[in-house]
């Protein structure tokens, strides 16, 4: 997922969808931070991931009683 | 009355009837007094509690009634772990003041059980993860070493009580590095525990996948105290590994001769980031324990940094999803500005982000089991440098910065952070890290001790802030 041409756009969106009544300082802030943290995201999809399982666990079986 | 400098030390005075658990309440309670102001380590102090505790555990002594180690010690805990005698608050605005109320946390519940003198609430970063707001009505933690430093986060309170000897032990939690960066930046011992050594019901949660509740003291001898008391299985915690505790001090003089220490040249010590001092204290660390009889290879974890970048992303995902109904439901504001800016970021990955980061975790926890079939142990450094000026201390640019404890984290591995030095110019806390296969605390711990018989960084005071408070 490269990084969009248009990340005001892109980060307008994310932060509507997610409700956070963020400032117009704070919004910037996430426009000036949103290519990073793309980058790295997508930097994680490397050649050697590309059969693993994640390592996440689910068990049918409530663990814990309420 | 002078503190003792150790859990070790105090816990054989009380026993030679040198010293009393009240007189030690009584000291710790001056220091905090004449300090906490300067530093804000205690965000609230238990003082009638703490006498009381304290009268017990001598009146325990007194009846013959040993509990062990901790029994009538100065100690404190973070203040996101439940205490059915103090309100938590997790250093927030937001926090449901009525959570965690009248019960203890697992861990809270255990040191409370063997005769700990619980001396309050400890300050941290908002939810372990944002820095100080001077906005918001709690204590601004400072570097005891340089006031206008900061002292690391996020079990930052912990660190600077452990640090001045308001406490002489501690519990910090730890998701990406929150016991070992205050344990290194004020100059103490920090143990980031296996995932699931430590059960973690009653603490609030951060990145649910990662967190640990870790050891905090003077030495690696005081943090295997503490761990045998707070590791071990508990059926409330379903993270909880059912892996048996040891005794974690039986084996704590058994040297390290022989032991094959591996050191990660790549990002660990190649970085440009890296602080020329701090890297050479962490060789330091390696030469004396080459001197000790170990033996020394160069080795390669792969993708070390894409790690730090998968701890991030897990942590502030999980933090995300725990806090988006009160960001999004009228809380904003509530929380610091920079701590809803940084779990905020959560909101700008994708859910394929997340599973991606996931599978990345399970590569890299079968490279670092390859690599650790050939080593005992990692050393690396613990910080990139020495502690920062706060006014510099941004945390959106350190999530950016390379990290040499997060990629443990994600591993779940344990890291013991240790003194090793200080800085040549301001006199700064460096720090060294060993890290080991899941659930090697005690070759950890052994490994620490065997180091800190050689030198004494992890004694020294921070003397300037500790004179003018006349304590």
């Amino acid at each position: 997922m490269p990084v969009p041409e248009n990340v005001e756009a892109t980060v307008r969106a994310l932060v509507d969808a997610a409700g956070l009544p963020v400032s117009d300082e704070e919004f910037q802030s996430f426009v000036a931070m949103y290519p990073a943290l793309r980058e790295a995201a997508d930097g994680l999809y490397i050649e050697e991931v590309r059969y693993e399982e994640p390592a996440l666990i689910f068990t049918p079986v409530a663990p814990v009683k309420e | 009355m002078t503190m003792p400098e150790t859990i070790q030390e105090a816990a054989a005075a009380l026993r030679a009837g040198e010293v009393t658990s009240a007189a030690l309440t009584e000291t710790a309670l001056e220091r905090i007094g004449a300090l906490n102001s300067q530093v804000g380590a205690f965000i609230a102090v238990n003082e009638e509690g703490a006498v009381a505790q304290a009268a017990q555990a001598d009146a325990d002594f007194a009846a013959g009634i040993d509990r062990g180690p901790l029994q009538g010690i100065p100690f404190a805990l973070k203040d996101i772990l439940a205490t059915k005698d103090q309100p938590t608050t997790a250093n927030s605005l937001v926090l449901d003041r009525g959570w965690g109320a009248g019960y203890d946390a697992v861990v809270s519940e255990r040191v409370r059980a063997v005769g700990a003198v619980l001396m309050g609430k400890l300050v941290l970063s908002e939810f372990a993860l944002g820095p100080p707001d001077e906005e918001k009505p709690f204590p601004i933690p400072k570097n005891p070493w340089a006031l206008d430093r900061t002292p690391g986060g996020s079990s930052s309170g912990t660190g600077i009580a452990v640090s001045t000897g308001m406490i002489l032990g501690g519990l910090g939690t730890d998701t990406g590095g929150s016991v070992r960066f205050p344990a290194a930046y004020c100059g103490h011992t920090g143990l980031k525990v296996s995932y699931g050594r430590v059960p973690k019901w009653g603490c609030v949660p951060l990145g649910y996948s990662l967190d640990s509740i870790g050891p905090m003291a003077r030495s690696a001898y005081d943090c295997a105290a503490i761990l045998n008391v707070i590791a071990g299985p508990d059926s409330r915690d379903p993270a909880g590994s059912l892996e048996p505790a040891e005794d974690y001090l039986a084996g704590i003089e058994g040297g390290v001769a022989g032991l094959k220490v591996g050191v990660p040249t790549e990002y660990f010590f190649d970085h440009e980031k890296l602080d020329p001092e701090e890297k050479a204290a962490t060789e330091a660390v390696i030469a004396t324990l080459a001197d000790l009889g170990a033996e020394v290879v160069e080795v390669n974890l792969p993708h070390s940094d894409l790690a730090k970048e998968a701890n991030t992303l897990t942590m502030v995902s999980e933090a995300f999803a725990y806090h988006r109904m009160d960001m999004s439901g009228g809380r904003w504001n509530d929380y610091g500005s920079r701590t809803r800016l940084i779990i905020a970021r959560g909101a700008f990955y994708t859910a394929a982000d997340y599973v991606q980061a996931q599978r990345f975790r399970s590569w890299y926890v079968k490279q670092a089991a390859k690599l650790m079939a050939s080593v005992d142990v990692l050393v690396t450094p613990t910080i990139v440098e020495p502690a920062a000026l706060s006014a510099d201390t941004d945390m959106s640019k350190r999530l950016l910065q390379p990290s040499y404890t997060g990629p443990f984290n994600l591993l779940g591995y344990p890291g013991l952070a240790i003194p090793a030095g200080f800085s040549s110019d301001l006199g700064l806390p460096l720090s060294a890290q060993i890290v080991g296969a899941p659930f090697s605390e005690a070759l950890l711990l052994r490994i620490g001790h065997a180091y800190q018989q050689q030198t004494d960084w992890h004694l020294r005071y921070p003397a300037g802030v500790m004179e003018v408070a006349a304590v």
